[in-house]
């Protein structure tokens, strides 16, 4: 009896110990258990919130009592008078508005992204450098410069310029509500898609395209057959990141719907937040994790087992330019027009707007450095230095250029590695779990995940000490917060590395970690180059996710810039989103030169 | 699998044990100790010395104010210019999340803020100071010159004040008189009001409406001739002024500056009305193509008043320090320095020795929020705001 235990128990010890022996599994069982840290326990204390009473709601119910057990937050969303107003129509607005800005988008980037990487496109380099910029502006950005044109009556304020120059208002559906609301973020959010398909297409070697060329395929047969299911994880990849960022963006839909009434999950969960009814936010947010974790399951449908293509063997490798014939005039018109539109003009009337001594008053008169360079004038935004002498400013300057800048090594590199862990082990349940953690911080808004690290981190928790008011802290929370951009790059890289490589190394006698360091991730690197960006970029821009974790020394610019444009200091605010994007710019070049020399190309 | 669910569990476990620790840090044995040690209370000093309070300050090194208005960076230099030696650290937050910082600084026991320097004086008195997180000084020396609703629960530093503006651009007077020709069809889409849910002010302002519903009845019959019938399932007359203006297309609006934007700079004829702090009119210097004026002579009320307070943190860790800077920003009879960036049009000081500014005009006819009734209320209001926001 006991010898029949004892042995398949051993057998069992024995598989197990070769089990986590494999690289892959260590790696993926070490990075489950700091994702369960930085992912899952924000998580699971929303969801804790969510069905208990909180001090405040004294404010809405008689029976609460802080601290116990309710089920009053859920009926509140789901169930009472409510629920129309605060749930069910937002939901559908944020559906309807998140879809079509998801599917317009990735056709937009990917179509620049083919012109600009496969075709002969006029400009093309300009154009390339060009179609990133539109992410790197705040989204809101874009709704001021919509509202310019459009504005109406209704929200008064001047003319926008279509009425100045037609002498009509524009019709409100135009200036307010749905359609400038997926206008607006598709151009934000283009960006994605076009890099995570440029990428995708710059490590498609040129053979495989031409081998049907040689097998006598149309030119649309090739598109259709080899290189769309060839980007087909890209466009995916693209189509969530751009949904579940849509779906939580609060700015522009705020702008641009308020004034109609256009209210949406994110604004909802924006004034719950506001107005301290978190449990009502956080039940939202659990909506939007439930809503995108059925988007991911189809994405995990569509590529998890089949669709995927090693493009990146150990073979020779070339790139050829399609010709675009007689299609090379409209497709140029077309591709200058969007990037004009989406990336010069904004920028434009930002420039023009920090010259400008009062807002909205365009004559060549009211023209002034004073916002950039100038001294303490008590008559101009309450005695304020131009942001260029300003301490305050420079120093928020340095600590989001740090913030980025080591976020987005750390956030890389754990992108990387997850990517590792879920390719190599893709049919198993360890690389399923780590794909779903790493996509989580997504679907909470970056306003409660603060809030949610500011309660976490602000008390030790076992040998971690108190992280409030440390720069670790900011850290921990953008660095979480990025993971799905991180992972999703990490991913689509890996995916496009061969196992042969590695194999053959394994075979040599390599250990892992030589393999890893010297095989896998540098071939990875070109296509996560996109990933580290995104993060750095995105760490540049990010607001709501620090406002609550920032104290006085570790400020950032973005900080800044909102109470600047609270209080109706565009020209600081717009001056400060400037050095914002030069400073991205400059990264990005950066990251292309560094990227260019570590490839030798 | 399996293995994975249960570490789920298992941290799951460990996060809700977390949470209810958080939950009973509440309270604290030796909040008394602080504050005979800090002297706030019943141990605060009768009599207000600054020179005492500046060696005691000194030796602090610092203070730190989390203050809803960005005007606190030049009460810290004038601060530091008076009182050499103290480093001001001033951030500018919003006072949810002024709330917010301060409730977690008490549960970690990592006590950063000194001051607190704050809209929306019902959370402040609920969430924070009735739990013990937030203490009350007002400076010995103030005390004679303060109403008594300007020393408790808090310390007020100064009044603003919500009022309607039209256009004055082309009639200098105001286009409606009564808060109930709002609700008329000639201002249909024509009536700006600023985001109640963003702007916990205006939670107060339509609050305190349904407050005082008794006079918003007498109004309309005085409007309409003929007594108010409610609309269904409307509980009261002020609930019944805001459905109607919802229902008459009020365009909700992100911010204050937005309301006057909107109204300052339309076609006079065509311009909206709109809801604004009245402190907007100081804009106008800013921007001369700003045309709007205060509607004075609105009935029943012509503003909507809430205190901005001033407070301290329980355990802050440089308490000679806030109670100077407290009494800095008080300023002095004339306005003072730490009071001059406040001393603007359309904030009125609670100051009893201070003039208002110069080119404010007295509103007599106001009702002021009452925070115990606001925190009561204010609540149930938006939500009704909400389900009548279509």
């Amino acid at each position: 009896m006991e010898q029949a235990t004892t042995i398949p128990l051993r057998a069992r010890v024995n598989r197990a110990a070769y089990f986590l022996r494999l690289p892959r599994v260590s790696l993926g069982l070490a990075l489950l258990v700091l994702l369960l840290f930085l992912v899952t326990l924000p998580c699971l204390l929303l969801l804790a919130a969510t069905l208990t009473w909180d001090v405040g709601d004294i404010r809405l119910s008689p029976a609460a009592r802080p601290g116990a057990f309710t089920l009053f937050h859920w009926w509140r969303v789901f169930a009472s008078d409510l629920g129309e107003a605060i749930f069910y129509r937002p939901l559908v607005r944020s559906l309807a508005t998140s879809v079509s800005v998801g599917l317009l988008a990735v056709g937009l980037g990917a179509g620049l992204a083919w012109m600009t990487t496969r075709t002969d496109l006029p400009g093309r380099r300009l154009v390339a450098a060009m179609a990133t910029v539109p992410y790197i502006l705040p989204s809101y950005t874009f709704a001021l410069a919509w509202l310019t044109l459009f504005r109406t009556e209704r929200l008064g304020g001047g003319a926008g310029l279509l009425r100045y120059v037609t002498g009509l208002d524009p019709p409100e559906w135009l200036a307010y509500g749905f359609v400038p609301i997926v206008a607006t973020l598709t151009l934000h959010y283009a960006p994605f898609t076009y890099l995570l398909v440029s990428g995708a297409l710059a490590s498609v070697d040129a053979q495989l395209e031409e081998a049907g060329e040689v097998l006598g395929a149309s030119r649309r047969t090739i598109l259709r057959r080899i290189t769309f299911p060839l980007v087909l994880p890209a466009l995916l990849s693209g189509f969530i990141l751009t949904f579940s960022r849509a779906v939580g963006t609060f700015g522009t839909p705020y702008f641009l719907g308020a004034p109609v009434r256009y209210f949406t999950l994110s604004t909802t969960i924006y004034s719950s937040m506001v107005t301290r009814t978190f449990a009502t936010g956080y039940i939202l947010a659990v909506v939007l994790i439930a809503a995108s974790a059925l988007v991911i399951y189809a994405n995990q449908q569509l590529i998890g087992s089949r669709r995927s293509f090693v493009t990146i063997g150990g073979k020779g490798f070339r790139s050829a330019r399609m010709r675009l014939g007689r299609w090379r005039a409209p497709a140029a018109l077309v591709s200058w027009a969007l990037v004009l539109m989406a990336a010069v003009a904004p920028l434009l009337l930002l420039a023009w707007q920090t010259l400008m001594r009062y807002p909205d008053d365009y004559s060549l008169g009211n023209l002034t450095l004073h916002y950039w360079i100038g001294g303490s004038d008590p008559r101009l935004a309450e005695g304020e230095m131009g942001i260029l002498r300003n301490d305050a400013i420079l120093g928020g300057a340095w600590n989001s250029l740090r913030l980025s800048v080591v976020v987005a090594a750390i956030g890389g590199i754990l992108g990387i590695l997850v990517g590792y862990a879920v390719v190599a082990g893709r049919r198993g349940w360890l690389a399923r779990l780590l794909e779903q953690q790493a996509f989580l911080p997504y679907l909470i808004p970056s306003i409660a995940f603060g809030a949610l690290y500011l309660s976490i981190f602000s008390k030790s928790l076992g040998p971690l000490p108190a992280l409030y008011g440390t720069f670790l802290i900011l850290v921990l929370a953008c660095v979480a917060k990025n993971l799905p951009f991180s992972a999703r790059a990490g991913i689509s890289a890996m995916l496009q590395v061969g196992g042969e490589l590695e194999e053959a190394a394994t075979v040599a006698g390599a250990s892992w970690l030589r393999r890893f360091g010297r095989i896998v991730l540098p071939l990875s690197l070109r296509g996560s180059l996109a990933g580290f960006l995104l993060i750095f970029v995105t760490t540049m821009r990010e607001l709501s996710l620090i406002i609550l974790l920032i104290t006085p020394e570790t400020r950032t610019l973005t900080t800044m810039t909102f109470r600047y444009m609270e209080q109706g200091y565009a020209q600081f605010a717009d001056a400060i989103i400037l050095l914002i994007v030069a400073m991205v710019l400059a990264g990005d070049l950066l990251a292309r030169r560094l990227g260019r020399l570590e490839l030798g190309t | 699998m399996r293995n994975a669910i249960v570490l789920r569990l298992v941290m799951g476990m460990v996060a809700l044990l977390g949470w209810a620790g958080a939950a009973r840090a509440a309270t604290a044995p030796g909040l008394d100790a602080w504050l005979r040690q800090a002297g706030f209370g019943p141990h605060q000093e009768a009599r207000f010395d600054p020179e005492a309070l500046y060696q005691k300050a000194k030796a602090e090194g610092r203070v730190t104010v989390y203050s809803y208005s960005s005007r606190i960076v030049e009460v810290a230099k004038t601060f530091e210019q008076r009182y050499p030696g103290i480093k001001v650290q001033a951030f500018d937050l919003d006072s949810a999340e002024i709330v917010t910082k301060v409730l977690a600084e008490q549960s970690a026991k990592n006590y950063a803020a000194d001051v607190v320097y704050m809209k929306d004086p019902a959370t402040a008195l609920h969430a924070l100071k009735n739990p013990g997180h937030l203490v009350a000084y007002v400076p010995g020396d103030l005390v004679p010159l303060l109403r008594p609703e300007y020393r408790e629960p808090f310390l007020i530093h100064h009044l603003s004040f919500d009022v309607l503006v039209h256009n004055s651009g082309g009639e200098a007077k105001a286009p409606v008189s009564s808060l109930w020709d709002l609700t008329k069809p000639e201002w249909q889409g024509r009536v700006q009001f600023p985001d109640p849910q963003v702007l916990p002010e205006f939670t107060e302002v339509l609050t305190t409406i349904v407050q005082h519903s008794p006079e918003m009845a007498k109004e309309y019959e005085r409007v309409f001739g003929k007594p108010l019938q409610l609309g269904p399932g409307v509980p009261d007359v002020g609930r019944e002024w805001i459905r109607r203006i919802l229902a008459n297309k009020v365009t909700v609006a992100k911010s204050t500056n937005d309301v006057a934007k909107a109204v300052g700079r339309a076609e006079p004829a065509r311009a909206p009305i709109g809801f604004t702090a009245m402190s907007r009119l100081r804009d106008k210097e800013k921007d001369p193509k700003l045309q709007f004026d205060v509607a004075y002579d609105l009935q029943p009320v012509a503003a909507v008043t809430t205190g901005v307070l001033l407070a301290v943190p329980a355990y802050a860790p440089h308490p000679a320090a806030a109670k100077l800077l407290i009494r800095w920003l008080m300023g002095d009879a004339k306005g003072g320095e730490g009071y001059k960036p406040y001393f603007v049009l359309g904030d009125a000081p609670t100051r009893s020795d201070q003039p208002l500014p110069s080119g404010m005009r007295a509103i007599e006819r106001r009702w002021h929020a009452d925070p115990s009734y606001v925190w009561a209320n204010g609540r149930a209001v938006l939500d009704f705001w909400l389900a009548n926001l279509k």
